[in-house]
């Protein structure tokens, strides 16, 4: 049997590789370093930190509908959708996820749910309003493809240090503004705080730009999906167009409603920021665009 | 779903599994003598067509086997798309046996060009005691699960569930409940 995969993007899995094997490097040394500095206290440190990443694991569906104010609507209260959501389920062959709306003009969509089957899919009303049935297809299949990779708990996982370090730093600004100096240490170096602090806002920052870059490869990943469950990117790339231009459009007030939801929607809420793209969770529109087309290209191809 | 999937995302969809499609006909003895189900003589498989040149020109050869078949059979095709974006192929043929051969000889060919991933589900229409019931054969479960409809898109759950428990040791039923995908508008 002939099984052919598009997208067979090199490049990009070594990138990926790349940037986790980095991010999985910074936490060795960043790990190495506290056990040197700290030798006491970071065992329950580090209980919490992995009870509250396992409580944003288990919990990702609910919390992320909630804080996006979603409802989660039954087959009667949106048919059309639940069939759209079935049949691609059915062709990438996952479980059906639960099916919100979001109501706001702003057409977006997300995914969330530690694993496919614990996952749901969200559109916004203006999404549903404002795209052709077959773009929302393209949109839909995007949004199951993340839940296909488990985006959730990659980037669960990825940020995991992150947030090590970030109450790591705030742990030492406290120890720092406490006095913390009963010292068994009798050398005139520098306080033990103050290096754990300055350590652990280095890994935030570095962990930050590395969480971003992966995010931004998921997106293409999930692109990729798309074009794969709904055998037709031209209608994911219509929709992408479609949603950057009229994201730009709506007024900012409703903008930033959203705007803590970044990461998980197909498009971030300000499509046009001033960051650099190395701060950016998403890749800039004309390069997933460019992305896509080059997909296109490759299923119009024989076989190898 | 390896980790390779998850680390780099996925690179295909999951491939069709038509082996067990032929299972239905040696079931059709017990579905006759102990349900009293008879073929009501049509059967429809329904891919997702992609928009690429490649995948039309391999699926002429596909359609041309298919006629092929038909002509040997003496049965009829017919060609649909529905508002989904799936093509259907519709076969009409008394002798159940030649529907799913059909079927089958369809999904192989299509998999052999290397567009197996496109196929969604293969469906069989039975003439019941009171309405039709079907047999929904999902490609990518490799298993059947029957679908009664009862009319304003509801289906009769309880006889669905009857027959999973009397059919279970002749046919491969799905087990996971929740993908017993409705073919409300299926063409039959």
């Amino acid at each position: 049997m002939k099984r052919r995969s598009y997208g067979r993007d090199a490049g990009l899995t070594m990138r990926m590789i790349l940037t986790t094997g980095l991010l999985g490097l910074l936490y060795v040394v960043f790990a190495v370093v506290l056990f040197q500095v700290l030798n006491v206290g970071l065992v329950p440190m580090i209980v919490i930190v992995v009870a509250i990443a396992f409580f944003q694991y288990y919990t990702s569906d609910k919390l992320a509908l909630a804080a996006a104010g979603a409802k989660v609507v039954s087959r009667e209260q949106a048919p059309q959708l639940h069939d759209m959501v079935e049949r691609l389920c059915a062709m990438a062959d996952l479980p059906k996820p639960k099916v919100a709306i979001m109501d706001t003009p702003v057409p977006n969509a997300f995914a969330t749910g530690r694993s496919p089957k614990h996952a749901a899919v969200c559109v916004t009303t203006g999404l549903w309003e404002r795209l052709e049935p077959k773009e929302v297809e393209g949109v839909l299949a995007h949004e199951l493809s993340h839940i296909a990779n488990r985006d959730v708990l990659v980037m669960t996982l990825a940020s995991f240090f992150a947030m090590l370090a970030a109450m790591l730093t705030r742990f030492g600004l406290y120890a720092g503004m406490w006095g913390g100096g009963d010292r068994r240490d009798n050398n005139n170096g520098p306080p033990v705080w103050l290096i754990v602090m300055l350590v652990s806002m280095l890994v935030y920052v570095i962990s930050y730009i590395l969480i971003r870059t992966i995010s931004r490869y998921r997106e293409y990943a999930a692109d990729r999906g798309s074009a794969l469950i709904t055998g037709a990117p031209e209608y994911l790339m219509s929709a992408l167009q479609k949603i950057s231009s009229q994201m730009t459009l709506i007024p900012n007030r409703d903008l930033r409603q959203v705007e803590g939801m970044n990461a998980f929607f197909i498009i971030p809420a300000k499509a046009k920021g001033n960051l650099a793209e190395l701060f950016m969770d998403h890749p800039p529109i004309e390069k997933r665009l460019a992305a896509l087309s080059e997909i296109a290209r490759e299923m119009g191809r024989p076989v190898a | 779903m390896g980790l390779r999937d998850i680390l780099s995302g996925r690179k295909k969809l999951p491939g069709p599994k038509d082996d067990r499609l032929f299972a239905l006909t040696t079931a059709a003895v017990t579905m006759q003598m102990e349900l009293g189900l008879k073929t009501a003589g049509a059967g429809a498989i329904a891919f997702k067509p992609q928009s690429s040149g490649e995948f039309r020109s391999a699926f002429d050869d596909v359609d041309k086997l298919v006629d092929a078949v038909a002509q040997q059979f003496g049965s009829q095709v017919e060609r649909k798309s529905d508002e989904y974006g799936f093509d259907w192929i519709v076969v009409k043929d008394p002798d159940l046996e030649d529907l799913v051969t059909t079927a089958h000889t369809l999904a192989a060919e299509l998999t052999a060009q290397g567009f197996g991933e496109q196929l969604l589900a293969a469906i069989f229409k039975f003439d019941g005691d009171q309405k039709p019931v079907y047999f929904i054969y999902g490609f990518k479960r490799g298993a059947f699960w029957p679908f009664v409809p009862i009319g304003n898109d509801k289906r009769d759950n309880a006889q669905e569930l009857e027959l999973k428990a009397k059919l279970e040791k002749e046919l491969p039923i799905e087990q996971d409940l929740t993908r017993w995908l409705a073919l409300f508008d299926a063409p039959l």
